[in-house]
């Protein structure tokens, strides 16, 4: 049986020091990752095998940790425009997060109705969470009216990080940002919050496709930035089976740590155990032999 | 399977069913156009290795990066600075009677100004205010009142107490301190209504401030607070020796919810642990439970339930047991236990008749434990 496929593309300079991106080789990311992971050549035919003209789609974004560890909007917003050659209008497509006011950390301009992709919090007049909690295995929460009104086909836009708490933080635990008290789901290192939420009907039948930002990855002392322990990778990671591109991302960062010296998450008391709940409720496959892992350079 | 197995199994798969997403209310709870947060330094904590911080508040000792927040999700790491958000950023506030707290042995008939911030440490699934304490800080409609301003506005309505309620005071303790300093000042009482689950040292300071403290005791069963609360009985329970130790007024109540919590037995080791803990003397509230949150297909606690339980704890050697939330019931009224005078007469929160003298019995002189002037 063949396994889920994980892209992993790096692009050599992508990311300067200063942060600044280079458009050209993120460009060349993006269509390198899409083919490995849809067997389509080049972007455009990959995503229109992903989506369709009708659908709205979502990039859920962490912008918890400010500029230096959000994915920015000269990484997002092309990966955005990318929608509009599938004939998705602009206005049916919207990158967010929890707060303006986080968005706005991170280097984003908001963009509620102008031109472009939209932008915008959940605290944004006229969104917010739905009044209701809604309950799933040990999940009960109000989730954004972002997700559950505007978004058909969510992309999870996540960056790859150590968590304190978690062990790691991807693709799955970027929909804490999707409900409004993700506080209450930190015990247990996460585990099998970020599973069971994932579970959900209201993420899983609206995920469609993880895109970890690599570009630096956050390798100890997760999730707010410390240089010491950030590494740049330069790399994207591209999967359709959310547990296996969570699982490549966290043998990623033990690979980084094991290079510094550090121990592993488990020895650290923090083993991301939600993967593998993930995946013994059916949600993707976490095991090494199980992924089909796919590298390339650009 | 009997009648208690089904409603247990019930209330479980009752939560299963509400993941339908027909059953959405797309009703949206909007936040407030701009967030209305504090950022003053939060007590009670310590720091750590690259600007991380341990919060040591309450028993969680919540372990958090920078720009991360706490369980309760109103305190958060700004840098390697603890900082509660809703200092001062009330949500709720209201002149209620005391007796609505409950406390049945403070100030009976009097009003007390009610305050609440967001936020909770504990998330019950029965929770009776869940729209302000099962959310942060940013998700309520919050208006500046300072400590002065609380302490005036007591003064301005004619309340001889202000009590810290609704949601979870812990979480908002730094306003709630500083408040009651403030209220003392003034000869303002300050009256306390927790979970319990916070820190001795935390614990005992407030002790000196405030005036009465209220802990609801939601089960005496770990494994209720573990499924049922997502917190632990036994820091609660050392809470409560607590605040005994420290003679401050103490009232106790337990929220009774059909086949979670109502085994007789449990509540009968429950006040023999109260008789040698803390004293007769305590009084313990048995409280009607009405469907709430996430606990919506059990049904409200049956009148004899609360009536066998408080009797109960009556004949275990408690001396001031009572039951809440059935408007006229005798376990309402308050009766001295030395020579069964009827001391207050009670209707919901409405206090009809108050025979207490100079803090006794009128009939046999047996003090009433208390305050009462």
């Amino acid at each position: 049986m063949a396994g889920s496929i994980v892209a992993v593309v790096r692009g050599r300079g992508v990311r300067a020091r200063n942060g600044e991106i280079a458009p050209a080789v993120l460009a060349r990311i993006y269509d390198r990752g899409l083919s490995l992971l849809t067997g389509q050549a080049g972007a455009d035919a990959a995503l229109r095998a992903l989506f369709t003209p009708s659908d709205k789609v979502g990039l859920k974004i962490n912008a918890i940790a400010g500029r230096e560890l959000t994915s920015s909007p000269d990484v997002t917003l092309p990966f955005a425009r990318l929608f509009s050659r599938l004939g998705i209008p602009d206005r049916n497509v919207v990158i967010w997060d929890r707060t303006n006011r986080e968005l706005k950390a991170a280097g984003y301009a908001l963009n509620a109705d102008g031109a472009g992709p939209r932008v915008f919090g959940t605290d944004t007049a006229g969104e917010g969470y739905d009044a209701e909690p809604f309950v799933h295995r040990t999940i009960a929460s109000r989730i954004s009216s972002i997700l559950t009104g505007r978004v058909t086909a969510s992309v999870s836009f996540a960056v790859l990080k150590d968590h304190g708490l978690a062990g790691v933080t991807a693709g799955m635990k970027n929909y804490f940002g999707a409900i409004h008290n993700p506080n209450k789901y930190h015990d247990d290192h996460c585990d099998p919050f970020v599973a069971e939420l994932f579970d959900a009907p209201p993420v899983k039948t609206r995920h469609r496709l993880t895109v970890l930002d690599a570009l630096v990855v956050q390798f100890h002392r997760g999730p707010s930035f410390h240089a010491a322990w950030a590494a740049p990778v330069e790399s994207l990671i591209f999967g359709l089976d959310a547990v296996a591109v969570d699982a490549v991302g966290w043998r990623l960062v033990e690979r980084l740590r094991r290079e510094k010296g550090l121990p592993t998450l488990a020895e650290d008391g923090r083993p991301p155990l939600y993967i593998q709940s993930a995946e013994r409720l059916g949600l993707g496959r976490a095991s090494e032999s199980d992924i089909r892992l796919v590298e390339d350079e650009v | 399977m009997d009648r208690r197995g089904f409603i247990r199994t019930a209330a479980g798969t009752g939560a299963a069913l509400a993941a339908c997403p027909g059953s959405f209310v797309k009703e949206l709870y909007a936040f407030q156009e701009t967030a209305n947060l504090s950022h003053v330094e939060a007590r009670y904590y310590k720091k750590l290795a690259d600007r991380e911080i341990e919060c040591q508040l309450c028993p969680r000792k919540c372990r958090l990066g920078d720009k991360e927040r706490g369980y309760c999700g109103v305190r958060e790491n700004d840098g390697g600075t603890y900082r509660t958000l809703v200092y001062g950023k009330a949500c709720a506030r209201n002149v209620d009677p005391v007796e609505k707290k409950p406390f049945f042995h403070v100030l009976p008939g009097t009003a007390a100004l009610s305050i609440a911030t967001a936020g909770c440490n504990v998330n019950c699934k029965f929770c009776q205010n869940w729209e302000i304490s099962q959310v942060r800080a940013e998700q309520v409609t919050a208006v500046d009142f300072p400590p002065s301003d609380v302490a005036a506005a007591a003064e301005a309505y004619r309340c001889p107490s202000i009590a810290y309620t609704y949601s979870e005071p812990t979480v908002f303790y730094e306003y709630m301190f500083d408040t009651a300093v403030e209220a003392r000042r003034r000869n303002i009482r300050s009256l306390v209504v927790t979970g319990g689950h916070i820190n001795p040292e935390p614990l005992e300071a407030l002790t000196k401030v405030v005036d009465a403290i209220k802990i609801d005791l939601k089960a005496f069963t770990p494994a209720f607070y573990k499924d049922y609360v997502r917190g632990d009985l036994a820091p609660v329970l050392e809470a409560i020796k607590l605040v005994a130790r420290r003679k401050t007024w103490l009232e106790i109540v337990y929220l009774v919810i059909p086949t979670l919590n109502d085994d007789p037995e449990d509540v009968r080791k429950m006040a023999r642990w109260i008789l040698k803990e803390v004293g007769a003397g305590v009084p313990l509230h048995f409280t009607r439970f009405t469907p709430m949150y996430l606990i919506k297909n059990l049904p409200p606690t049956p009148v004899s339930t609360l009536r066998s339980l408080r009797k109960i704890a009556l004949d275990e050697g408690l001396q001031y047991v009572y039951t809440g939330n059935i408007p006229g019931d005798e376990g309402e009224n308050t009766w001295c236990p030395s020579c069964r005078t009827l001391l207050i007469r009670r209707n919901g929160f409405a206090v009809e008749a108050n025979a207490i003298k100079g803090g006794a019995c009128p009939s046999c002189r047996n003090p009433v434990p208390g305050i009462w002037a």
